[in-house]
């Protein structure tokens, strides 16, 4: 039976079995209470607490101005266009030291953390799905090895395994008079305990036809890969990509090279004095962090990339095999795939780990943002407060933009699923 | 017509190929050629390893000497391990005084004891006892490790930390050898068992009472020596950083996590910007910032030293994350718990204490255990900025004159330890979590 709701009094609850009954009042009449009605309780919590911290800061700014008064030190941002007198031995751009400013030097760290970041990144995601694979071999003893890899980076903490690289492996290098030829007697490639020198390459006055070639190369075999995924989506006839689109992209630049005359010379290290001059040189600080944090940061993407993989449904891999897919397709084709929404979170935060680990170049010396700016220029211009304050805000700016991409790519994975 | 057998057909064996050891190993190492090249391959590999391992650290190794020139006289292409022995103390006690060394190993000795109630099935109160050492351990080991004279609160505090141990104790024995908890015994000793409930209180409390002046009066004719923060090094420092970190993360953490899930927007809003700036920096940024700006944020004249500024900037740091940590366990409790405890009339901090954080922080406890291993391994940093923490002391050794340049085995040493202590660690939190998860399910 179909009992229509009292439209008399919006507190009342009719009960409509038993229509005898007159309809109860529930709620009962209350006293207003300042201290017992939510909001007003709510609106008290919220200004105590903003009360609370806006007296804290008041208080610590207060402080932090008289005390800078009482010792004479300089506040304000004058200090970035002062000019810096100190030097350093690792740097992207051009620097003069008492001539480039403490703008400058930021940039530098920024630059200098940015770049070991970003190679360290690289190289642990690769040797960490490569672990991570081999992690679930069905080798026993290569999955045990590589169990023993992941467990050992992980739980040493990263700063020994910095100082270790540096002063156990890249200091005890040989010295530069016997100097290790990593390219096997061209003299190309050379590794001493001063670090390592590569040959760099001056592009000459028509090399730049060789890399249009290269992009028309590279361009014209995604697009023949594109149209064979069509051809295949529609027939069903599979045609062979890999070996065409390589031989296009090597062959292509390649005759365009010769046929310009080989228009690429070498800047190579040569020995002069006590030391190598000339090429690419990267010192060992940021040969020892660039390997202790790869590994290190492997080690965890490892378990990451495992633990994914170990969620995807048992039978999708089952499924794989039995329509014939041999088991390197069956991680790349169906596995992977599936196990990225779960993988690229954890990845994404190991990133930024990376990023943030970084600086634990300041204890081997090489020149990153918290070593060459929050601390070298920090003991020379002893802007305190401003110059922890940048470094802080770099760090943020790239925990907020690493973030920003995450957000994209966890929506673009919701709606795939939907 | 069906052909049926009288007897029942006696199992097979399963096939050698499951069973034996040949069938293991041609399943698991030599199932293919690949497989089996793979497999030769990489024991060629961990033999060179091992073997040099062993060579260099252990066969060839020089584990008693004078210096380091005796050490090339013995072996010139084996460890020093004899420098590391040398400064054993030093890695582990820092320069704190070698007379007082037992105040330490008394102050681990007191925690573990207090602490292992907490394994013991039969014993009951587990969480007042997590929560009196959280409350009051800290003191007590405060007042042992630095000494001097104690102020009227640390005498409160260090009396109530010595009365509650004693309780401890003899809870945890009546709890193995009676199976009852301490005040259950005790009214059973004085007869009062069908008391009312009041007076067996007041029985209780009055004992209780008595044993606390007593101690106090006792404890007031104490006298410890002053060992000043900076002889305090080694592991001991990493320890005392990182514990204190620990028990001050989790109810800091807890605040920042309650807050982050509020519902009042200035609330939130704060501790969300809190947590994510602590969390988006390094560590060894906060840490300069604590040497560097908390000098100049104390009005004048009002001085922290280096180790307190230190121990604030991890407690800060861990904070955060452990928010981040609190608030995964707090999602992970049912919408359903939130609503029957309001159900009941329970309020905001009813509901939080009595219904969700209990559930919460048991589903934690394998989390928790990790970020304590993370941060064990993160206060290595401070030996940065020059606190002689155990990487501090390790890298002292090749300064010192006999060992001068000795630096490789010093790491090595480092790294064997913490990897014992928290892959140790980690595998114990495993094991919770699986346990824990069996109970639940069910």
């Amino acid at each position: 039976m179909y009992a229509p709701q009292s439209h008399q009094n919006r507190n009342a609850i009719v009960t409509s079995e038993t229509e005898s009954m007159p309809a109860v009042r529930i709620r009962p009449k209350e006293r207003f209470n300042l201290f017992q009605d939510q909001r007003v309780r709510a609106a008290m919590y919220q200004v105590l607490a903003a009360g609370i911290v806006g007296f804290l800061a008041w208080y610590l700014v207060t402080n932090t101005a008289q005390n800078l008064e009482a010792r004479g030190m300089n506040t304000g941002f004058g200090f970035i266009n002062a000019t810096a007198g100190f030097d350093t031995d690792f740097k992207l751009i051009d620097y003069t030291p008492g001539v480039g400013t403490f703008g400058r030097i930021f940039l530098i760290g920024a630059l200098n953390t940015l770049l070991i970041s970003a190679l360290a990144i690289a190289i642990s995601t690769v040797l960490g799905f490569f672990v991570g694979v081999l992690r679930l071999s069905p080798n026993w003893l290569v999955a045990k090895v590589a169990l023993a890899f992941v467990e050992i980076f992980r739980n040493v903490p990263l700063l020994i395994q910095v100082v270790f690289w540096y002063i156990g492996v890249f200091s005890l290098l040989p010295v530069v008079k016997k100097t290790i030829d990593l390219s096997f007697g061209a003299e190309r490639v050379l590794l001493n305990n001063r670090g390592l020198y590569m040959a760099s390459p001056i592009p000459g006055e028509l090399f730049w036809m060789t890399l249009v070639a290269l992009a028309v190369a590279i361009i014209s075999a995604i697009i023949f890969r594109r149209q064979t995924r069509k051809l295949q989506d529609k027939s069903g006839t599979q045609i062979k990509t890999l070996l065409p689109s390589f031989a296009v992209i090597v062959l292509l630049p390649g005759l365009v090279f010769v046929a310009t005359g080989m228009p690429l010379d070498w800047d190579v290290p040569a020995l002069t004095g006590f030391n190598f001059q000339g090429g690419t040189s990267l010192p060992p600080a940021f040969l020892a962090l660039l390997v202790a944090l790869s590994i290190y940061h492997a080690a965890h993407i490892a378990e990451s990339v495992r633990a994914g993989i170990l969620s995807v449904d048992r039978g999708q891999q089952d499924a794989a095999m039995a329509i014939g897919l041999k088991p390197g397709r069956v991680m790349a084709l169906v596995i992977i795939p599936q196990a990225m929404p779960a993988i690229v979170p954890p990845l994404i935060s190991n990133w930024m780990n990376t990023v943030k680990n970084s600086s634990l170049a300041i204890a081997i010396g090489y020149a990153d943002i918290v070593s060459l700016f929050m601390q070298t220029g920090l003991n020379q211009a002893g802007y305190a407060v401003e110059m922890v304050g940048m470094t802080m805000a770099f760090y943020m700016a790239i925990s907020l933009t690493i973030s920003f991409f995450l957000n994209i790519y966890n929506k673009r994975v919701q709606l795939v699923e939907r | 017509m069906a052909i049926i057998k009288a007897q029942k057909t006696t199992a097979r064996a399963a096939p050698l190929s499951e069973t034996s050891v040949v069938g293991w190993l041609h399943k698991n190492l030599f199932s293919s050629v690949f497989n089996t090249l793979l497999t030769l391959v990489t024991l060629y590999v961990i033999y060179l390893t091992l073997s040099s391992v062993f060579i260099w650290g252990f066969w060839d190794a020089t584990f008693v000497a004078e210096n380091r020139r005796e050490c090339f006289n013995n072996s010139l292409t084996g460890a020093c391990w004899a420098g590391v022995i040398d400064w054993f103390d030093n890695i582990f006690y820092g320069r704190y005084p070698r007379d007082q060394i037992w105040r330490i190993n008394f102050g681990g000795l007191l925690l573990a004891l207090w602490m292992a109630p907490l394994w013991m099935g039969r014993v009951n109160g587990k969480v007042l006892i997590a929560v009196s050492v959280i409350a009051f351990y800290p003191f007590l080991a405060g007042y042992l490790f630095a000494g001097g004279s104690k102020n009227l609160f640390l005498q409160i505090m260090v009396t109530g930390a010595i009365v509650a141990f004693a309780i401890n104790m003899a809870n945890m024995i009546t709890g193995l050898t009676r199976r009852v908890s301490l005040n259950v015994f005790v009214i059973q000793l004085f007869g009062k068992t069908s008391a009312a409930e009041k007076s067996q209180r007041n029985l209780l409390l009055l004992l209780a009472g008595l044993v606390y002046a007593a101690v106090f009066f006792w404890q007031m004719s104490w006298h410890v020596e002053v060992v000043n923060w900076t002889k305090w090094g080694g592991l001991f420092l990493t320890l005392v950083i990182s514990g204190i970190g620990i028990a001050s993360a989790l109810p800091g953490g807890i605040i920042l996590a309650l807050g982050r899930r509020s519902k009042l927007p200035v609330v939130r809003v704060l501790s969300t910007g809190f947590i994510e700036i602590f969390r988006s920096v390094p560590l060894i940024t906060v840490l300069f910032m604590a040497t560097t700006m908390f000098p100049l944020f104390m009005p004048e004249g009002f001085v922290l030293n280096k180790l307190v500024q230190v121990i604030i900037a991890v407690v800060l740091f861990n904070a955060c994350y452990m928010a981040e940590t609190v608030r995964a366990g707090l999602q992970a409790i049912p919408k359903g718990q939130f609503e029957g405890a309001h159900t009941i009339g329970l309020g905001y901090w009813g509901t939080m204490g009595l219904v969700v954080m209990p559930q919460a922080l048991k589903h934690m406890i394998p989390n928790i255990v990790g970020s304590f291993i993370g941060l064990l391994k993160d206060t290595t940093l401070v030996s940065i900025i020059g606190l002689y923490d155990i990487l501090g002391m390790l890298r002292s050794i090749s300064k010192d004159v006999p060992w001068i340049g000795l630096h490789k085995e010093p790491l090595i040493f480092g790294a064997i330890l913490f990897f014992t202590l928290c892959f140790s660690m980690s595998k114990y939190s495993r094991h919770l979590e699986v346990k824990l998860s069996a109970g639940n399910k069910h």
